[in-house]
């Protein structure tokens, strides 16, 4: 390109009209280049920054003073994981009061203290939510074929303050044996299932209804673990067939009388072993169980 | 200066080069449309359709690999074939060569998408790709190196252009990076997996080592070489300054090796290695506004081509995303901003103002200037490429502001402690507030994606003119 030849170029041109101009370098671009030197240097200074052999700079004027986990004061040089350990120590000690309260008050005092259950409800939903929400969801609300609803009356392994602290130290697992450990073909299945449809009012044959009520509380062995009133047994965790509430047999989402005898017989055919819940005892402290079951009692809906 | 009437298609090996930028239309439709895709799987996890071979984890590798393997790569053949043919006024070295590399690197592309697809990775941030892969890149990249230095020894012009010496810096790392980064022993001949030859922390360091020096190489320098031949031509205007050229090319390939481990802050690695990468990022700054510097003051005295000529505009907007970037990059590699920018969106929000404002709109404007040139017409049509470059600018600032707002949102979420000290918000909270920004988001993905088919339809109209001319009808070069 003419032009360029008016300029100050390098002389060099490349592909017809390709040229460098001579221009410096602007001086603010320099100056700014210094400053992120001379800011690197400090950092440098301040922080563990260069490799010295087997060892490296450690820093000067930072250190960092913690209690490690065997309850030792150390005090060195910057690094993150002192730092990690200073900021921990310090929430700890923040929160301890608060643990210590709970832990020192029974059950019913924390529910009627209004600033106990302030730190109840705040601790509580946090470990909710990293340890429960993941089976029995966000709200608390349950998921069927998953985990039961903790929001309602219905107790399963019982829904005094104990149970819950006990099912949450030691963790459930409900079982149920193919149909009951009996030998029941399928159609006395079918009509134990319309029996347990009928226990709740959900559409049934009445006639095969009346059969599975013999079949339940004789031959099929229901009554043993469910109660002659099959409204379940808490010490065995059996469930309460009374209600309208549903673990594992999806009765509500069956569109018809069918497929809910279906839905309720696969359950009395194949028995049951999913519903496990792990036990929390050696990974929450004793407080923070503590902690937990109230929330769930109070914040949720405790029961009998 | 003045060139003989050979036509530059005699002259030059334009073929290579015209299968690599349709490849580069190919890649961009296929890497972006998947992109956009999984954007809406994250906001709508229905998408899945739970069909394994959808799912986000194995087309996210088949997004990246062919976004910047594919399309990336392919653009910075075309371009550096293109621009070392031209600024040293010699054929390619090897014709063979030239072949052998795009089928070679095209068969990669289309390799590694499948073993995503079908659910094998080497886990590999970026370097997915099973070993037999790697062995097939190293040596597509070796012939690469051959036919592109080969090239340069027979230049007419005795000094080495600015841009090919970004593009032999590029050339050189990658080679380093992608054999270092893949070394791996194979469990046997016949199995796609391999253990790394590294371990733990050195593992993880190796991975960002490349992981951060692909970003460094592959889509900074080379891309600047590329910015280097095509803004001053475009603008016919000579470069701004030689010196500046030269003082940050060597600034930034001296500082970007030290960096990677900024990818690793507050993890289980030394301390000092976290310190030096903090600070050599923040070192890396105005080396890298220099490339952004000389490209914008180039145009310096004619400011009035930004609104007569739509080339032009995507070549200086992709040079304010880079400076953007580039700023951006080093504040998020303190350790500070880093705890709170840590794995939340803001990360995706910076790769993709770099990707897409940076890599993209560059390559965009590589290849208005350059399509015509190679089948020796005039692009179809001006105002279709305005409509790409608004419909980009648009997508880029829907996909960024989403990815900030929702990414700073999350790192202030994990982080709320209530009066009481307990966390405020549980994980899950943070990831449903996050779901109108991913939305926000995958629009934005629909505007870029539009702007790159409107692209394909005016290239297509384009090329269809251009065969219909006879060669040599009209004056080859600008």
């Amino acid at each position: 390109m003419s032009d360029n030849a008016s300029k100050n170029t390098t002389g060099h041109v490349w592909d017809e009209d390709l040229a460098e101009l001579t221009n410096p370098l602007p001086n603010w671009w320099l100056w700014a280049f210094y400053i992120t030197i001379i800011f690197s240097v400090v950092y440098w200074i301040i922080y563990p920054a260069w490799p010295m052999g087997k060892s490296f700079t450690k820093g000067m004027g930072n250190t960092i003073t913690y209690v490690n986990n065997k309850g030792e004061t150390k005090t060195t040089h910057w690094n993150m994981r002192a730092k990690l350990m200073k900021e921990t120590n310090e929430a700890v000690a923040a929160q301890k009061p608060w643990f210590d309260k709970v832990a020192a008050t029974p059950f019913e005092e924390i529910s009627k203290n209004a600033e106990l259950m302030q730190f109840v409800q705040s601790a509580g939903k946090t470990l909710f939510s990293e340890n429960c929400a993941a089976c029995h969801m966000a709200g608390g609300q349950g998921k069927l074929g998953l985990a039961p609803n903790l929001v309602d009356d219905s107790w399963i392994f019982g829904g005094t303050y104990e149970k819950i602290q006990e099912t949450i130290t030691i963790g459930r697992h409900g079982i149920m044996p193919p149909k009951g450990g009996s030998q029941i073909n399928d159609e006395q299945i079918a009509q134990v299932a319309n029996y347990v449809l009928s226990l709740s009012g959900e559409p049934h044959d009445a006639e095969a209804a009346k059969a599975g009520d013999a079949i339940f509380h004789g031959e099929g062995m229901c009554a043993a673990c469910h109660g002659p009133d099959a409204k379940g047994i808490p010490e065995m965790g059996s469930a309460n067939l009374t209600d309208k509430i549903w673990l594992w047999a999806d009765v509500p989402g069956a569109p018809d009388q069918v497929a809910k005898v279906k839905a309720v017989s696969e359950v009395i055919t194949n028995g049951l072993s999913r519903g496990k819940m792990p036990a929390w005892g050696g990974r929450l402290s004793p407080e923070q169980i503590k902690v937990l079951t109230v929330y769930v009692h109070d914040t949720l809906g405790g029961g009998k | 200066m003045t060139t003989a009437s050979v036509t530059a298609n005699e002259q030059y090996n334009y073929e290579v080069i015209r299968k690599f930028a349709i490849m580069t239309l190919v890649w961009a439709v296929v890497g972006m449309l998947v992109g956009v895709y999984i954007a809406f799987e994250l906001a709508f996890p229905v998408l899945n359709f739970d069909i394994p071979y959808i799912t986000f984890g194995r087309l996210r590798p088949v997004h990246t690999g062919a976004v910047i393997f594919g399309f990336g790569g392919s653009i910075l053949f075309a371009t550096s074939y293109y621009i070392v043919q031209r600024t040293c006024q010699a054929r390619l070295f090897s014709d063979g060569l030239a072949n052998f590399t795009f089928w070679g690197w095209q068969a990669i592309i289309v390799l590694a998408a499948l073993n995503h697809v079908l659910g094998f990775s080497q886990g590999r941030e970026y370097a997915e790709m099973n070993w037999q892969i790697d062995i097939l890149i190293a040596i597509v990249w070796v012939a690469y190196i051959v036919n592109f230095v080969g090239t340069l020894m027979k230049r007419k012009e005795s000094h080495i252009y600015v841009a090919n010496w970004f593009f032999i810096a590029f050339l050189l790392a990658v080679a380093l990076l992608h054999i270092f980064n893949n070394l791996a022993i194979p469990v046997s001949l016949t199995s796609p997996y391999s253990y790394s030859l590294f371990a733990g922390a050195q593992d993880a360091m190796t991975q960002w080592w490349y992981g951060h020096n692909a970003v460094g190489f592959y889509l900074t320098a080379a891309f600047l070489g590329m910015m280097y031949y095509f803004v001053p031509k475009q603008a016919g205007r000579p470069v701004y300054s030689y010196r500046l050229s030269i003082v940050h090319f060597w600034a930034l390939i001296f500082m970007y090796m030290w960096a990677g481990t900024h990818h690793l802050h507050w993890t289980a690695i030394p301390d000092w290695t976290s310190t030096l990468a903090a600070t050599f990022s923040i070192m890396l700054l105005l080396p890298s506004w220099g490339g952004m510097i000389n490209g914008i003051m180039t145009l310096s005295g004619a400011w009035d081509k930004l609104r007569t000529d739509p080339v032009m505009r995507f070549l200086i907007v992709s040079l304010s995303f880079y400076g953007m970037s580039t700023f951006e990059g080093p504040m998020m590699s303190l350790k500070d901003v880093n705890a709170l920018s840590h794995y939340t969106d803001w990360t995706v929000g910076h790769v993709h103002s770099g990707a897409l404002g940076w890599v993209a709109m560059i390559s965009f404007g590589a290849l208005y200037h350059m399509v015509p040139k190679l089948w020796n017409t005039r692009m179809y049509s001006d105002k279709l490429i305005n409509v790409h470059f608004w419909l980009a600018t648009i997508g880029i600032l829907l996909y960024i502001t989403a990815m900030w707002i929702s990414g700073i949102m999350q790192g202030l979420m994990w982080r709320a402690f209530d009066d009481f000290g307990n966390l405020q918000y549980s994980f899950v909270e943070s990831v449903a507030a996050m779901h109108p920004f991913y939305v926000m988001r995958g629009i934005g993905g629909v505007f870029f994606l539009t702007g790159v088919l409107v692209m394909c339809y005016n290239m297509a109209k384009t090329i269809r003119q251009g065969k219909v001319e006879p060669a040599g009808a009209v004056p080859a070069a600008a």
